[in-house]
């Protein structure tokens, strides 16, 4: 019967292409609303983990009292062994070595003396290893004005207003004047590859990024971070992932009482975030179940539609002979499969259309600025398990219940009535 | 008229299918409005703390101050001229001034701002007049973020090292006297707010100030060598994160807003499908198709007008509500220094309702007609006969 | 560092004995240590959080207002040197081949992570030049009879209002000092021990210098060599030796 029933549903176009369309249409945007509504709500912590948190974050314990100051003096040390510790330990992540500094930038003159000067912060990222998504995940191709990224040892990125200020060009050299992670003075010549809009007014002053290798020679940090940032491969923050990790990982610590042992925190451990985590998951819902709700309510309609449209057939099949719970039947059947199939392929495309915004997003920056700059503009999708079922509730339910509430009509007809029914 | 007469007999005749489809598009109409009020509360709400808080209706600032540049503030201050103290007596300017200092909670050393404030100002909602006290030697009042920072509390005692103009060292123990709660970071984080005065006296800088806030956004006549700032240029970073949040809203009610107009897309096919009998007989009696058409695309836009009186009914208590109570927000931002509330406040601006209005009528008028155009190649007796395919 | 070190050794040197009051104390300190030139050789211990670090630096100095420190150790700070002229500061760092001049608000950083600030070390007047000093009493310090002279400054521009010295009555050779804020509040003490006699002079070769406010052990100065009159070229004192 299913057969016969598909045969029908191919065969006569207007009991599929339209309803098709309209579920699968639907479904679509059903799909790609919610993981829009996800990666919006996720946006926020998305940044933070970006920029600042990681999904989880090892510092020394001292570091992590002082956080806001970024204190080097108290940075990791032996971090290539820690790292090797966590990848052996916590594959599903990717462990990136961070370091946060200030210093003084130096332009010299023909002679090698300071022409002018300026104070900058800096961060010292992983650049150079190969397949890194540090620029990518700190949005700095995007907010590169001049040049390019480092590609060497040496080269530095720094703020586009600094380089416009102090008149510094691409290849020009710069100096950096800090203090290393133990106190002394450091000194590091960087050759300026690319200026950078931030478009956070502080950093756009003076800001200087350069790889963390070079940030290790410069702050005599030789095996040292500041930070270990934890990303989990999925690229989703997944807290309750992140907490077991960071239970596991500060249990290994918990009977040494150094102040330099290595703490892990997890996204959620930033004050704020913990409670705007719990937010976005309450929001999302909300705003999901919105969506799910509305189209159910498109989609009934084109289940009653459906059915409307089949009046005369079903009067036709009932003067044949038809039972009426028969006809109901196939008619509920026929919507299960009509809907199924528009579910499928709404799902997909949405999935697709998802993926698509989740891998390239939006970017409503350059819209406004007519530049990119660091701090995202850029919205993206995110695709999460239910996005592959919730465009089953309106396609597929809804279609079906739209049917069902079209078909009671059946019953109500009486077969007397039928043949004048038909004779127009 | 004889369109819209029909059109609202005919759709009100539809019964609860016509209520769902308006339940729809009334409700892509609410959120829409929902949204861009949250979003301009939450602008508004910024812009108002910053305002109130921290920047007034503009500052003037000494030449050389450069707020993100904590290494100028020694040479950043100066006495008032006269304009400018003519401006202070007539309480439309209060002077700030402002040095680097050390603070040290438990033996560590910290980075601080002392500010000096008029106890007696008005203009920024800072509890200045907690520095009234004369109970103890030096009263500092200090924000939640930078309490905590410090893990102290009020009435608690903290060593403070300054510089004089001079470069000489002072030091002494400065008491908390009160804690505020505000949501803008810079007034707040790593800021110890003291009695002008008695600032000015430990800083040997007598009438000096390093920046005044102003109570109007027209600054005094000559104040040169001193800038005004307005606040376009003091809300600039505020203004663009705002914007950029917009943005991502605009997709999410987009998508809702076409999942609406599919409704009644949706229905309008459904309708000429089912009321070919009436097309025809409205041709036979008279109308041309493209009238007919009319009928059928006013019906969208009647449906846009019910589904915009259905939105009123139990929107405006809605937002109303919401505006009242405020929607409780996360301090999401609040590390990038930028003044987001614990709650925010809706609020839905006339420009805003009419815009939604017009673009809900609009919309639903293009998608009623799509599905209508077909009537127009249709003839009467295949109509009559009910033979559209 | 050098500067310091000359700050203390003009100050406090002296020779003979039964001082009748403190101003004759400075002075007689300042007018026995005016030395045309000084080439010291010191270590300096900076006690961080986590290690200490020691580092060995030479200095030359002719009167007070010209200095020149070269950085002997540790590897990463070796070559590095450092010119004063009058109040002016240039570093050069022999990595970057770079000459930067540290100016303004960047003189009261600190140097090194220590305790001291490049201001610290900038100041080259006499003590009895911004201080007027009055002998206060008399204490028993390490087993060692000391004046306690108490220094106010009679000008605005000095960075303590007030120090404490505690100066050896037999020696000559100020064993502690300690300076004060406007407002009375300790702020940094100097301890000076073993004491040496050089080229006929008792010299303080162990100086701690310690921040009370904050926590920590401080800086520690140790001189390993000290002569005075030698042959120094007035070249050294130019931007064109930094290079070198």
């Amino acid at each position: 019967m299913i057969q016969f029933l598909f045969k029908g549903i191919i065969r006569d176009k207007n009991r599929s292409v339209l309803p098709i369309l309209v579920i699968s249409l639907g479904v679509f945007l059903t799909v790609l609303g919610s993981a829009w509504f996800k990666g919006v709500f996720s946006d926020m912590i998305n940044t933070n983990a970006n920029f600042t948190a990681g999904h989880v974050r090892v510092m020394t314990r001292a570091y992590a009292e002082n956080v806001d100051q970024t204190p080097n003096d108290l940075a990791l040390v032996e971090v290539d062994q820690l790292i090797n510790d966590l990848d052996n330990q916590f594959p599903d992540f990717e462990w990136v070595k961070r370091t946060h500094f200030g210093g003084l930038l130096d332009v010299p003159n023909e002679e090698g003396e300071t022409r002018a000067q300026g104070m900058a912060i800096g961060q010292g990222i992983d650049f150079f290893s190969p397949g890194t998504h540090e620029p990518e995940r700190m949005n700095i191709p995007s907010s590169i004005v001049e040049g390019k990224l480092p590609g060497q040892p040496g080269e530095a990125l720094i703020s586009d207003d600094f380089a416009k200020r102090f008149k510094v060009n691409i290849g020009d050299p710069i100096t950096l004047f800090g203090s290393t992670m133990y106190g002394g003075m450091a000194f590091t010549n960087f050759t300026v590859c690319g200026t950078v809009r931030f478009g956070m007014r502080a950093l756009d002053r003076g800001a200087i990024l350069i790889d963390i290798s070079d940030a290790q020679i410069a702050l005599d940090m030789a095996d040292a971070a500041g930070e270990v940032l934890g990303f989990q491969k999925s690229g989703n923050y997944d807290e309750e992932r992140a907490l077991q990790v960071k239970d596991a990982f500060n249990a290994q610590y918990a009977a040494d009482s150094d102040e330099f042992a290595p703490v892990m925190q997890r996204l959620n451990d930033q004050a704020f975030l913990g409670y705007y985590l719990d937010l976005a998951k309450y929001m999302s819902s909300i705003v999901i179940f919105i969506f799910v709700l509305a189209m159910s309510i498109v989609l009934w309609n084109t289940g009653l539609l459906g059915g409307l449209r089949r009046y005369n057939e079903f009067g036709m099949r009932l003067a044949m002979g038809e039972e009426k719970r028969h006809i109901y039947g196939s008619l509920i059947t026929e919507s299960i499969i009509i809907g199924t199939i528009g579910s499928v392929v709404g799902t997909i495309f949405g999935l697709a259309a998802g993926y698509y915004l989740q891998q390239h997003g939006i970017d409503m920056g350059s819209a406004m600025q007519g530049g990119g700059m660091m701090l995202p503009t850029v919205f993206k999708a995110r695709i999460g398990p239910e996005a592959f079922y919730i465009g089953f509730i309106p396609g597929l339910i809804s279609m079906v219940l739209g049917n069902a509430l079209a078909g009671i009509a059946i019953y109500r007809r009486q077969t007397a009535v039928l043949t004048k029914e038909l004779s127009v | 008229m004889i369109a819209i007469k029909l059109a609202f007999k005919n759709i009100i005749g539809a019964g609860y299918r016509t209520f769902l489809n308006i339940a729809v598009l009334s409700f892509a109409f609410v959120v829409i409005i929902w949204h861009n009020g949250v979003i301009d509360g939450w602008n508004m709400q910024a812009r108002r703390d910053t305002i109130n808080w921290e920047i007034g209706q503009g500052q003037i600032w000494h030449p050389n101050y450069d707020p993100l540049d904590f290494l100028s503030f020694q040479d950043a201050h100066g006495v008032l001229t006269a304009p400018l103290s003519d401006g202070v007596k007539s309480g439309k300017l209060t002077p700030i001034l402002l040095t680097t200092a050390s603070a040290f909670p438990q033996g560590r050393m910290q980075g601080v701002v002392l500010k000096g404030i008029d106890p007696d100002q008005t203009i920024l909602k800072i509890p200045s007049d907690l520095l009234k006290t004369t109970d103890y030697d030096l009263p500092v009042l200090i924000g939640k973020r930078m309490a905590s920072n410090l893990k102290v509390q009020e009435g608690d005692n903290i060593l403070i090292r300054w510089r004089d103009k001079n470069g000489t060292f002072d030091a002494t123990e400065a008491t908390i006297t009160g804690i505020f709660d505000c949501n803008v970071p810079t007034i707040d984080n790593g800021q110890f707010w003291l009695p002008l005065d008695r600032l000015r006296t430990m800083l040997d800088m007598p009438d000096e100030a390093t920046f005044l806030i102003s109570r109007e956004a027209t600054p005094p006549a000559d104040i040169a060598p001193w800038v005004f700032k307005d606040l376009d240029f003091l809300l600039a970073d505020l203004d663009m994160i705002i914007q950029s949040k917009k943005g991502g809203g605009a997709i999410m009610y987009g998508l809702l807003f076409i999942i609406a107009l599919l409704a009644i897309f949706d229905t309008q096919v459904l309708s000429i499908f089912r009321r070919q009998k009436e097309i025809g007989t409205y041709i036979a009696l008279g109308l041309t198709r493209w009238q007919v058409v009319g009928i059928f695309t006013v019906e969208g836009t009647v449906y846009s007008i019910l589904a915009i009186l259905l939105g009123a009914v139990y929107g405006i208590p809605l937002l109303w509500y919401t505006a009242k109570v405020g929607w409780a927000m996360p301090a999401g931002t609040d590390n990038m220094g930028l003044a987001i509330a614990d709650k925010i406040y809706p609020v839905y601006g006339t420009g805003l309702i009419i815009f939604t209005i017009l673009l809900v009528v609009i919309a639903a008028t293009i998608v009623s007609f799509l599905p209508a155009r077909k009537i127009a190649k249709l003839s009467p007796t295949d109509a009559l006969k009910g033979k559209i395919q | 560092m050098k500067s310091i070190i000359i700050l203390f050794l003009s100050t406090f040197f002296l020779l003979g004995s039964n001082p009748p009051n403190a101003d004759e104390i400075l002075k007689k300190v300042e007018q026995n240590l005016s030395s045309d030139n000084r080439v010291f050789e010191s270590e300096m211990v900076i006690h961080g959080k986590r290690s200490s670090r020691t580092i060995v630096s030479r200095s030359y100095s002719v009167g007070d207002k010209e200095s020149f420190t070269e950085y002997l150790s540790p590897a990463r700070e070796a070559g590095t040197k450092m010119l004063k002229l009058e109040n002016q500061l240039w570093i050069y760092s022999p990595s970057t081949d770079r000459t930067i001049q540290i100016s303004g608000h960047m003189l009261r950083q600190s140097v090194m992570g220590s305790d001291l600030s490049y201001e610290d070390m900038m100041e080259d007047r006499k003590l009895t030049d911004i201080y007027s000093a009055k002998l206060v009493g008399e204490e028993t310090l390490d087993e060692r009879k000391t004046y306690v002279i108490e220094l106010t400054a009679k000008v605005e521009d000095v960075a303590y209002h007030t120090q404490k010295l505690w100066v050896d009555s037999e020696r000559f050779v100020p064993l502690k000092e300690e300076m004060y804020a406007k407002s009375g509040q300790l702020l940094k003490r100097t301890t000076l021990s073993n004491v040496q006699k050089i080229e006929g002079r008792w010299f303080p070769m162990t100086l701690v210098y310690k921040d009370m406010l904050k926590q920590g052990d401080g800086t520690e100065f140790r001189m390993t060599s000290v002569k005075f009159n030698q042959n120094i070229p007035e070249y050294l004192f130019t931007k064109a030796a930094l290079k070198q």
